[in-house]
């Protein structure tokens, strides 16, 4: 902790420096959004291991020279690219294999590369590029900080800019290219960005985990929002963070390779995104099919008993345990189940056995009617929008038009088995008399 | 050409007015994935003002044929021309309902995006929507009664009210001509009513729309032309002419069980659907 403040209150070369990969983080989290929304994820990884051949031609050529090395990584990164498409396009190898070959090919050559200069070269001045492979911060120098932050910058700038154009193509490319977007070139841009990002991730990151930065602030966004605008913002601030402190860390421990650090990080958001995430989260899902499953014991119970009194009109309670029997559950779920629907004062349970309250018997109606439109319309409509049948709405008509409400009805009327308030049975005119609809 | 609008290149070009052009015209059209033809020497043309049907079993090449139309796939050989010019040179003319499983509905947008959407081309390069486009878009949705669902992320909507959503993007790219794949596929009673008035009202402002169906049962009821295809054409021309019992045989031909249906569709004039496996 000291370390990471000592840092955060280092020279002007470290704080440019920290500058450099929070803008890093932030442009591969909003990058790596819009290619994990195009399907683009695997080529990300592809395409980094892609960069190692040209950072060492490169060095071989130039020496070391952070523009060249970063030129060189794009320029067989994006050949690693191109070769994706083509081996997918010209002959019959599928993407996703066409994307393992690729990525082994290029970084097999990239490691034979690295090897020869090392036994070839007496020059010192190679060292900095091994951590090209699993990232280093602690060397980095300010000039090439201010390099990836500037390019950090242009990548962010380019999608704001390109906003609505990427949301399509991400979307719907076959209604982009009808409506005349040339899609091949909105995909080269994506390219092109998604390269000049992971170009100058490697000296920070690294070859190896690079698609980490990319994926995981992207992956954990979508668990907390449905929007698109707010899931780019919350990547990217989730990618600065997650840089941030992977740098942070690796800094203050000398012998930390960055990569991995940050990968960690990003791996502990994304856990806790995808555990306790509201709405999306594992814990919530998990926590709402209890309250869906407890809701549907209720649901029964309550259309059980209805039943009982529906069948025989003249009793006023019905046996409890004769109402277990009938429902399938174990006992004690059962048991919950009757006891928040008496502290809901749904019903009452005496020493006769179990009966509604007025309240009770409103909901009951309510709840039986939904649960037998649904199974006529089931019956009726069958094969047509099984997607629309909720039995949990309280109120079906948002969900069906009155028209088809009112045909339902029908039905059930003609098999008598639309729900009828039994609440006052003594009084009440034989069935026969009585066809009244409450509509 | 990189900055110009995405359609401004000549989709422009004015219609001649009071000229009889058709608004779709298919010459010897041949349609091949590597060497299998999938439609082969298709000549269509359609009168302006109609609902045409396009009909056939599966794998017929019906999709393909609208594909071909819209220039998303290459043709073999043939051409087809909108208002007597090619595609590219009358996209705005044209709006498109594609098939609905043809995108990710898990996608992070609402309805109303989606809607946008269909202005895109108009806009062009960069510009956003406006807070008129909102509007348009929010009356596109009221045509197809989904007014209520604008703030609806689009996994949560039924498959009948996205196939509403998808219409009501056609709609907001306010053409002469739409197209569309099977807009009544596996929809509900309330979205297969909404749909057809949608089209009604389409043809009644002299709109020409194409759509691929697959329920025999109500193509009378719905369209006022057919294509009957199978590879080739089977048979083209008003419905009442064309949705005969031998026609339908040819089309469906070897496939009995759907054959019987069919055919028993055209002697009661309605019975059991023809739904897609
Ligand atoms: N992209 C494609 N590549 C190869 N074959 C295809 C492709 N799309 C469709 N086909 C084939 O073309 C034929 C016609 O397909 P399609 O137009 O989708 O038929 P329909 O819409 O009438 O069911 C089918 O046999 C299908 O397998
Ligand atoms: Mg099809």
């Amino acid at each position: 902790m000291t370390a990471i403040l000592g840092f955060l209150t280092f020279d002007y070369n470290t704080r440019v420096v920290l500058l450099g990969t929070l803008s890093l983080g932030a442009a591969a989290g909003v990058i790596g959004t819009v290619a994990l929304l195009r399907r683009r994820a695997l080529l990300g990884d592809a395409l980094a291991h892609a960069t190692l051949p040209g950072v060492w031609i490169a060095f071989l050529l130039f020496g070391k020279n952070f523009s060249f090395l970063m030129l060189g990584a794009m320029a067989t990164g994006l050949l690693g690219v191109a070769t994706v498409s083509a081996l997918s396009k010209y002959t019959r190898i599928k993407e996703d294999a066409s994307i393992g070959i690729v990525l082994s090919v290029f970084f097999g050559a990239g490691l034979m590369l690295s090897g020869w200069v090392h036994h070839n070269s007496t020059n010192a001045s190679q060292s900095g590029i091994d951590s090209y492979l699993l990232g280093k911060t602690a060397g980095m120098l300010a000039s090439d900080a201010r390099f990836i932050c500037v390019v950090g910058l242009i990548v962010v700038a380019a999608v704001l800019l390109l906003y609505k154009e990427l949301k399509l193509l991400c979307f719907d490319p076959e209604f982009a290219a009808v409506q005349g977007w040339r899609v091949g070139l909105l995909d080269f841009a994506l390219m092109i960005l998604l390269t000049a990002t992971t170009v100058i991730g490697l000296p920070a990151v690294g070859v190896v985990l690079m698609v980490a930065l990319l994926i995981l602030p992207g992956a954990a966004a979508r668990f907390w929002s449905d929007r698109l605008s707010v899931l780019l913002v919350l990547a990217g601030v989730f990618g600065l963070v997650i840089a941030g402190t992977g740098t942070m860390v690796s800094a203050a421990a000398a012998r930390l390779p960055a990569g991995p650090v940050i990968v960690l990080c990003g791996t502990v958001l994304f856990a806790a995104s995808m555990l306790f995430a509201p709405r999306r989260g594992v814990l919530a899902r998990w926590s709402r099919t209890r309250s869906h499953r407890r809701r549907r014991v209720r649901q029964r119970i309550v259309q059980r008993l209805f039943e009982a009194f529906e069948k025989d009109a003249s009793i006023a309670l019905a046996s409890l345990s004769e109402l277990s029997q009938r429902i399938r559950v174990d006992r004690r779920s059962f048991n919950r189940a009757v006891n928040r629907l008496i502290r809901d004062h749904w019903i009452v349970v005496g020493s006769g056995g179990v009966g509604f309250t007025d309240h009770g018997w409103d909901r009951a109606l309510r709840t039986v009617r939904t649960i037998r439109l649904w199974e006529q319309y089931l019956l009726t409509h069958a094969n047509i929008d099984r997607d629309l049948v909720d039995p949990d709405v309280d109120v079906i008509e948002s969900l069906l038009s009155t028209a088809v409400i009112h045909e339902l009805e029908l039905g059930l009327i003609e098999s008598g088995r639309l729900p009828r308030d039994h609440r006052n049975t003594a009084i009440q005119a034989p069935p026969t008399a009585s066809r009244e609809v409450p509509l | 050409m990189l900055f110009s609008s995405p359609t401004a290149d000549s989709s422009n070009a004015p219609l001649p007015d009071g000229a009889p052009l058709p608004p779709i015209e298919v010459h010897d059209l041949t349609v091949a994935y590597g060497r299998k033809p999938v439609l082969w020497d298709i000549d269509l043309e359609f009168n302006e003002g109609e609902l045409v049907g396009v009909v056939g079993p599966n794998g017929a090449g019906k999709s393909t044929l609208i594909k071909a139309m819209l220039d998303l796939v290459p043709s073999a050989s043939g051409w087809v021309r909108i208002y007597g010019e090619p595609y590219a040179a009358r996209r705005k003319q044209v709006g498109y309902v594609p098939q609905r499983e043809s995108v990710d509905w898990d996608f992070p947008v609402n309805a109303r995006d989606v809607v946008l959407m269909g202005m895109y081309g108009r806009l062009g390069w960069f510009r956003r929507p406006s807070r008129k486009d909102h509007h348009t878009a929010d009356e596109c949705l009221e045509k197809v009664e989904m007014s209520a669902y604008g703030d609806r992320q689009i996994s949560q909507l039924s498959g009948g009210q996205q196939q509403r959503v998808f219409l009501a993007r056609a709609l907001a790219q306010d053409a002469r001509i739409y197209v569309m794949d099977e807009p009544f596929a596996g929809v509900d009673a309330a979205t297969e009513a909404s749909i057809v008035r949608v089209l009604r009202d389409l043809r009644a402002e002299g709109k020409t729309v194409v759509a691929v169906h697959h329920d025999l049962q109500t193509v009378e009821e719905y369209f006022d032309s057919l294509v009957l295809l199978n590879l080739r054409v089977v048979a083209n021309g008003p419905t009442s002419e064309v949705f005969t019992r031998d026609n339908l045989l040819a089309t469906y031909g070897g496939r009995l069980t759907i054959l019987d249906r069919a055919a028993e569709a055209v002697r009661r004039g309605g019975g059991p659907r023809i739904d897609r496996p």
